[in-house]
């Protein structure tokens, strides 16, 4: 490249790099001096060096491990539902959509409200003097549970993370059936293929790249989520809705333990880059293969 | 074929109801007067009233709604605009000349996969040192963070697919490159702007995180704003008003999401595949 | 002054050479013709002369300056691309003016070259539409017009008609030489079909594996081609190629007879069976079976009574015989 391609390159590049650097770098840099420091909010300026110290503390706690452990589960879990769910929505709504296309507007109504606020209206539907649901469950079945006890908050907050992004995979994978050659369809067709063998033999093979993608989106948003669980329960009764986030915000905010907050901060990030750059190898051999 | 289109409406009637039960609710809620909330939790209003609308949308010591929309307000459009600016010209490069490929471009498209949590410590110390604690701006540039992934993704994609050619004729035209950016390239990008900007807004409107921890006072936004009210009005339930103002702090993005759910469907698939 | 010379031009894309030591002094005013089959680098060449591609080797001058480092936008040459390449936000105006407006010229001037161009392709009524609202045809003016108001020392054109349908390729090629012998300017134009290169032409150069086969005027080209290539590239059908003993007999290794010099010819040297009749209402094409020579492709006036099966002996006048020895021409 000539010289003066590579500085009208550089110029073409230096904002988004500036800004990275500042907003990112910086951080970055914070990260691993608090992460080996021993540092509270009165002490913000002046951290102490304390080695290792901080990530020993935080393999240690069992309530890190908890937590990593209820994100995992929780990732899991929602990720496999919301994509049934958004397959089913998709590829059986498809026709009724082609023709109405209004409805996909609102099936995905839940995705476009703020989380936080999707957590907050869930413990209003669910309140038990001024929520919807247990009214109705006392009025036809003449019982209803207690949905954020101990026994039943995890299942609670799965369904609620569930309902609310499953449009996200329903919104993918239509977008994807809307996509395929209907070619393919239509000589199926003619060459007498039923329909439910139409779509397991040709169409969820053509759509399983899409699946993949909705499948680990759905994933590293569950695995890493907050908003919705800390608005609707906090981190629960005893703890067992803590999140991954919701670990490291509390040791953070509530508990002032700085050092321990960014050593699990730093262990997150070493997993989930771990998980990313395998994915991401998965996924290019997946494409060569 | 009849009774297979009479089922795709239930189906429909139904996945629409339950996914949407939670604004619903709300809005229900919302629309019923303080005494009845308790009294009939039930979908149907006996006496449905704006009263609760009214009073969010009052000023008053306990609640000033037009604060928190505007600390939204200002935070989202710079978390949806600043993107688009910093990713355009690097976009550009990307596209016609590899920049970026190796590092730049999986760097930033990875950051969509990080859990925000681990920017939102540091971010806060650095905060702090810097007095962009509890501003608007502060809030505003984490946002953007958040939307560089998408609005790389978009822009990229949207560049390439511009045909060579037209940016070639420009420069037989003898147009520089300043020229073909801004006369050429830019304009072809404009819809793919929008996109970005449609899907960075209701992001950034959205985030409740770093609202939560990068702000206290003045900077507060709508989503934070909301819980706060929820929070307090724990022991005096006043249901009908932490409802309205839910509604109010939801309706924003809703609308749009609504109104633009043609374009958020197609982008989304543009942008899941490359990344 | 718009002479174009290229001197040794070279280009390579990584490991693969594309073009070499191409040598090539194209005068003023003159319509030259880059022509060959799909991958013979002539587009290449093109847009080496236009700056889109940097040669690896060589110089270039364009009006006797040095324009070898020169970015496109400093060559003063237009361009006419094969998608024409409208810019599909701007109006046909717009389109036309765009170059103008970067040339920093006076509004007012800009007015009135537009109205010009727009006057001389006959496009006053679609001035102020969108490209995505015209027919091929019209675009493909809009592609011209905009090429002709930058006065440019040299036109380039990149197979400009293959988008075209057949009737309309016809009427704009016509419009394209009355056009040349307008504006008198020199255009380098590239394609891949003949009739194009045989009827637009003052010169025609063969492109074959990154190099020149032969530059000259049609006639030339047509009558006397300087490689075995040249004499099978140009025509339809191709050159017939006799080789062996028939061959060796009119003292060459090759020899070249085009299908209208054959003839039926009782006393001819060759007798074969008609394996297939083309009757084409001007003249009717005849492929001949010929022993070890091989097929032999005759060109008959007007409908000839030839019929699949029948026997024929062909014969020729020894003057329209074209001689080859390794692939060149001899005598």
């Amino acid at each position: 490249m000539p010289r003066h391609t590579r500085r009208e390159t550089a110029v073409l590049a230096a904002p988004l790099v500036l800004f990275l650097l500042a907003i990112l770098g910086f951080p970055v840099i914070l990260s691993v001096v608090y992460g080996l420091s021993e540092t509270t909010f009165q002490t913000l300026r002046s951290p102490s060096f304390t080695g290792l110290d901080n990530f020993s503390r935080v393999i240690a706690d069992d309530r890190f491990w908890q937590a990593a452990w209820f994100s995992l589960r929780f990732g899991v879990i929602t990720a496999v539902l919301q994509c049934a769910l958004g397959l089913f929505l998709a590829v059986y709504l498809a026709p009724l959509i082609a023709r109405h296309g209004w409805t996909v507007a609102v099936l995905i109504m839940p995705m476009v409200v703020a989380p936080a606020m999707m957590g907050l209206m869930y413990r209003l539907s669910l309140h038990e003097f001024a929520g919807p649901i247990p009214h109705y469950m006392w009025q036809w079945f003449g019982w209803s549970p207690a949905f954020l006890n101990a026994r039943n908050v995890f299942a609670t907050v799965v369904v609620a993370e569930t309902l609310q992004w499953t449009p996200f995979a329903f919104l993918l994978l239509l977008a994807a059936y809307q996509t395929l050659p209907r070619d393919v369809a239509e000589a199926a067709r003619v060459d007498g293929t039923r329909p439910w063998r139409l779509f397991w033999k040709i169409e969820l093979p053509l759509l399983m790249p899409t699946l993949w993608i909705a499948l680990f989106i759905r994933f590293i948003d569950g695995f890493r989520v907050f908003d919705n669980i800390y608005t609707l329960v906090g981190s629960g009764p005893g703890g067992i809705t803590t999140s991954m986030s919701i670990y490291i915000y509390e040791a953070f905010l509530r508990q002032g333990d700085i050092g321990r907050a960014l050593a699990a901060a730093i262990l997150l990030f070493g997993a989930a880059f771990t998980l990313l750059s395998l994915a991401q190898r998965l996924g290019r051999r997946r494409r060569a293969a | 074929m009849k009774l297979h289109s009479v089922l795709r409406w239930a189906v429909f009637a139904v996945a629409a109801f339950v996914m949407n039960f939670p604004i619903l609710a709300t809005l229900v809620t919302a629309l019923k007067p303080p005494g009845e909330v308790t009294r009939n939790p039930s979908l149907w209003i006996e006496s449905p009233t704006l009263e609760n609308f009214a009073i969010v949308l009052t000023v008053s010591d306990r609640l000033n709604i037009y604060a928190y929309l505007f600390n939204s307000l200002t935070a989202a459009l710079i978390g949806a605009i600043l993107p688009i600016l910093l990713c355009f010209p690097v976009a550009w490069a990307l596209a016609r000349r590899g920049t970026g490929r190796a590092v730049l471009f999986p760097l930033v498209v990875n950051l969509r996969a990080l859990p925000l949590i681990i920017f939102a410590i540091p971010l806060y110390i650095m905060y702090a040192t810097l007095g962009l604690l509890d501003t608007r701006v502060g809030l505003g540039l984490i946002l953007a963070v958040v939307n560089l992934p998408l609005a790389f993704l978009l822009i990229v994609n949207a560049i390439q697919a511009i045909p060579l050619e037209l940016e070639e004729a420009a420069r037989m035209d003898g147009a520089r490159l300043p020229r073909i950016l801004r006369r050429v390239v830019l304009p072809l990008c404009r819809p793919a702007f929008l996109t970005t900007f449609i899907f960075g807004f209701i992001t950034a409107w959205n985030e409740f995180l770093f609202g939560l921890m990068l702000t206290t006072q003045k900077a507060v936004p709508v989503t934070v704003g909301a819980s706060f009210f929820f929070a307090t009005s724990g022991g005096g339930v006043q249901w009908g008003v932490a409802a309205a103002v839910m509604i109010v702090a939801a309706l924003p993005p809703l609308v749009l999401g609504v109104v633009m759910y043609r374009r958020i469907g197609g982008s989304m698939l543009g942008g899941a595949v490359k990344g | 002054m718009g002479t174009v010379e290229l001197d040794g031009v070279g280009k390579s894309f990584g490991e693969v050479e594309v073009l070499r030591d191409i040598r090539l002094d194209i005068a003023e005013g003159e319509f030259c013709v880059l022509v060959g089959p799909s991958g013979c680098g002539k587009s290449t060449l093109l847009r080496l002369i236009a700056g889109l591609e940097e040669v690896s080797a060589g110089r270039i001058r364009i009006a006797g300056r040095d324009v070898t480092a020169l970015e496109s936008y400093d060559r003063g040459l237009s361009m006419v691309f094969q998608s024409y390449a409208l810019y599909p936000h701007m109006s046909v105006r717009e389109n036309i003016a765009f170059a103008l407006e970067t040339a920093r010229l006076p509004r007012a001037e800009v007015a009135r070259k537009v109205a010009e161009a727009a006057r001389m392709l006959r496009l006053e009524p679609l001035l102020d539409r969108r490209p995505s609202d015209l027919s091929g045809g019209q675009r493909q003016r809009v592609a011209i017009g905009r090429s002709i108001v930058r006065e440019p020392a040299a036109f380039l054109f990149d197979e400009p008609l293959s988008n075209l349908d057949a009737s309309l390729r016809a009427e704009t090629r016509i419009e394209l030489a009355a056009l040349h012998r307008k504006l008198g300017t020199t255009m380098i134009y590239v394609t891949h079909d003949q009739v194009e290169a045989m009827t637009l032409a003052d010169r025609i150069v063969v492109l074959n594996a990154g190099r020149i086969e032969q530059v000259g005027p049609p006639a030339d080209l047509y009558e006397r081609p300087a490689t075995e290539f040249v004499a099978t590239f140009l025509g339809a059908p191709s050159m017939n190629l006799v080789r062996g003993a028939a061959a060796e007999a009119e003292g060459a290794e090759t020899l070249g007879i085009r299908p209208e010099h054959l003839r039926a010819d009782p006393s001819g040297p060759w007798t074969g069976t008609v394996a297939h009749v083309e009757y084409l209402g001007v003249d009717t094409i005849g492929y001949v079976d010929v022993g070890e020579i091989g097929r032999l492709a005759l060109r008959l006036p007007g409908r000839a009574p030839m019929v699949p099966g029948e026997t024929l002996t062909l014969g020729y006048d020894p003057g329209t015989l074209h001689r080859f020895r390794a692939g060149l021409r001899i005598g």
